[in-house]
């Protein structure tokens, strides 16, 4: 009897901390998982990360409408279809023809960079989207200085299954009647 | 002895099982009891090799599972971090409708203040520009003034400049980033008056219960 009890003596502490260790674990895993639970559901954060995913699309989609080698049209201009979705692309894949005779004649090389975003429209819901794009295009023709332009645009976003695109882009007109590009 | 025994390891049982807390003790303290009562002072040696080895395994069970919880929770923790601590969480931008819309309308309000003047309100402008502006934008509106003094004054220049639109690219607490579309209209004496196209990143930041510019690029 005396050496059992002063074995388990010996030992309990052992088996109390190890089960304090895996209480306290427990505890834990509880609170990490309850703040995973709240991170993973939390709707503002989706919310987010959906505008992040619209403002990183519409550069995406606009540098790619405003690049384009005349040495590569086909190339080109499937990566402006791929860009696109509704509409637009419906009057690009129309337009394909004329605009790529068009630019082998004039043999340009047009460049884009996209100085700044902002969304500000996002419907979940409807998958809609509106943001603001700057955008500086320098257009290199044979025989005549690159211009450059900076540019100002009101591009709309649809949601697809391969995430979002362009479906509308226009410049923003002068004057305060500016349409909402997602309405 | 062997019940307090029993109910050492059953305290270890039910804490490593905490789900179901209660039950568990209960359990467990039965088991104590019925223990003592049926068992008696003979029955330990026969009982003690049996319980010993499932005392060490209760413990390498309860190891392992504090070893697996804390995985766990530290997966759990890095993921959550990942979710949250991106750039998406931090910025403001549309997600807090109120603090987007206040930031959009008080810098177009400014910029329509700062970038409007004439001959009779050169002096409120500028008086404008003080509170308005504050940091590399101030400077920069500093040294640009006299020009705009003497332009105005050659060439009786009324400009007015209206926010077409505008939108947040970053916005936190204090802090925000903006995109504006900017018409600028031109009325000098004696012409016909231009109207512009402008757009400007414009960084602004919330002091004293006003947003204010600190940094301007044309776009």
């Amino acid at each position: 009897m005396r050496p059992l009890t002063s074995r388990s003596a010996r030992r309990r502490p052992l088996a109390a901390a190890a089960g304090a260790a895996a209480a306290l674990a427990l505890g834990a895993a509880a609170w990490t998982g309850a703040g995973w639970y709240g991170a993973a559901h939390d709707d503002a954060l989706a919310f987010a990360r959906a505008r992040d995913a619209v403002a990183t699309a519409a550069g995406q989609g606009v540098r790619d409408l405003n690049t384009l080698d005349h040495r590569d049209v086909a190339d080109g201009y499937d990566t402006w279809e791929d860009s696109t979705t509704g509409e637009l692309h419906t009057q690009l894949t129309e337009g394909r023809e004329a605009f790529t005779a068009q630019v082998r004649e004039a043999r340009t090389v047009t460049t884009a960079e996209v100085l700044a975003t902002a969304v500000t429209e996002l419907d979940e819901r409807a998958g809609k989207a509106g943001v603001m794009v700057a955008v500086r295009i320098t257009v290199d023709a044979p025989e005549e200085d690159p211009a450059v332009k900076d540019s100002r645009l009101l591009a709309e976003l649809t949601r697809t299954e391969s995430g979002w695109k362009l479906s509308a882009l226009s410049p923003a007109p002068l004057g305060e009647s500016a349409p909402a590009p997602a309405e | 002895m062997s019940g307090r025994e029993t109910r050492a390891s059953g305290a270890v049982a039910s804490e490593v099982v905490a789900p179901e807390g209660v039950a568990s003790e209960v359990v467990a303290s039965g088991a104590a009891s019925s223990g003592a009562a049926g068992s008696g002072p003979a029955a330990p040696p026969t009982r003690r090799l049996p319980r010993r080895l499932p005392r060490r395994l209760r413990a390498a069970a309860a190891v392992a599972l504090t070893v697996a919880l804390l995985a766990a929770g530290g997966l759990l923790l890095a993921h959550a971090r990942h979710l949250t601590a991106g750039d998406a969480a931090g910025n403001r931008a549309l997600t807090d409708t109120a603090a987007t819309d206040r930031v959009t309308v008080e810098v177009s309000d400014a910029l329509h203040r700062v970038f409007s003047y004439g001959p009779d309100t050169l002096e409120r402008t500028e008086r404008d520009a003080e509170t308005l502006l504050t940091g590399p934008a101030a400077a920069d509106y500093a040294e640009l003034f006299p020009r705009v003094e003497q332009e105005v004054g050659a060439q009786e220049l009324t400009l007015t400049t209206h926010t077409v639109r505008a939108g947040v690219t970053e916005l936190t607490a204090d802090r925000a980033r903006l995109l504006v579309f900017l018409d600028q209209t031109a009325r000098r004496a004696g012409h016909e008056p231009t109207t512009t196209a402008a757009q400007l990143t414009v960084e602004a930041e919330l002091r004293d219960g006003r947003w204010r510019i600190t940094d301007l690029t044309p776009r």
